[in-house]
């Protein structure tokens, strides 16, 4: 929403076929604060801000979704595994406690 | 104007004086607890719904066996289990035994992952067991768990 973050997909190994099945990775750059934390400079606790829900979905059908808390490590890693349908575009949807929404997209080009 | 000047000293001290009291207050209610407290039976309970998860050797759990940095975790779960339309893994859920909040992720898998498989990285507090929660379609619970020692806590 206010934020640009950096995500990233990757897709294991590189070259792939119809039918295989292959390894969608997805990184964010994000804090990830549990709430419990103290701001080194100003030593004012920070609030809570996380991750909660992420959807892995593939021409818009969603395959996976995830429902995560703070106790998940900052700049979050998800790893899936997927069966290539085709040709098409891997999206990933996330939202963070606050309300941000942001999603990264990435084209399945699949060789053979 | 000595009096005004020293009633607004006075106010002003007391001001001063208050305040950092408030703010410990706050701090240590928040201390105590996060945003999403709950501790691991109530975790595992709400998941299963009271139903009995099974330890099995059908999932691979892997967890480094000492964390140098508790904030960075890598936590891998292969679930040996066929992926077909009506037969598959439902959904991986990675638990802590005693973070504040026992929980980490639920992944909702559907048949077109056509593996069980997923991998992320979690913050854990102290040492402790990582437990990896897994439910099939036909509504059954298997669970394996390993326990992490961790030198440096990543909940800070």
């Amino acid at each position: 929403m206010a934020e640009e973050r950096k995500s990233m997909i990757k897709i294991k190994p590189k070259k792939f076929k119809v039918g295989d099945i292959v390894k969608v990775d997805f990184i964010v750059i994000h804090p990830m604060d549990t709430g419990l934390s103290k701001d080194k400079k100003t030593g004012k606790i920070k609030p809570a801000h996380y991750i909660d829900n992420v959807t892995f979905s593939f021409d818009g059908k969603p395959f996976t979704t995830l429902k995560t808390w703070e106790t998940v490590s900052t700049n979050p890693y998800f790893s899936v595994n997927f069966k290539v349908p085709g040709k098409g575009k891997i999206t990933v949807d996330y939202t963070d406690n606050t309300g941000e929404k942001n999603s990264k997209s990435k084209k399945v080009k699949p060789k053979g | 104007m000595k009096r005004r000047s020293f009633v607004q000293g006075m106010l002003l001290t007391s001001a001063v004086v208050a305040t950092p009291v408030l703010l410990n207050a706050e701090e240590k209610k928040a201390k105590k607890k996060g945003p999403n407290d709950m501790d691991f039976a109530t975790a595992l309970s709400t998941i299963t719904g009271g139903k009995e998860a099974k330890d099995s050797d059908k999932i691979k759990l892997t967890v480094p066996e000492i964390a140098e940095n508790g904030a960075v975790v890598p936590v891998k779960v292969e679930v040996d289990h066929p992926m077909e339309e009506g037969n598959f893994v439902k959904a991986i859920h990675i638990l802590n035994t005693k973070n504040g909040n026992a929980r980490c992720v639920d992944v909702m898998l559907t048949p077109l992952n056509a593996k069980g498989y997923f991998a992320t990285r979690v913050k854990l507090g102290g040492t402790q067991e990582v437990v990896s929660l897994v439910e099939l379609s036909d509504g059954s619970f298997l669970k394996a768990a390993k326990s992490v020692k961790v030198t440096i806590g990543g909940c800070g």
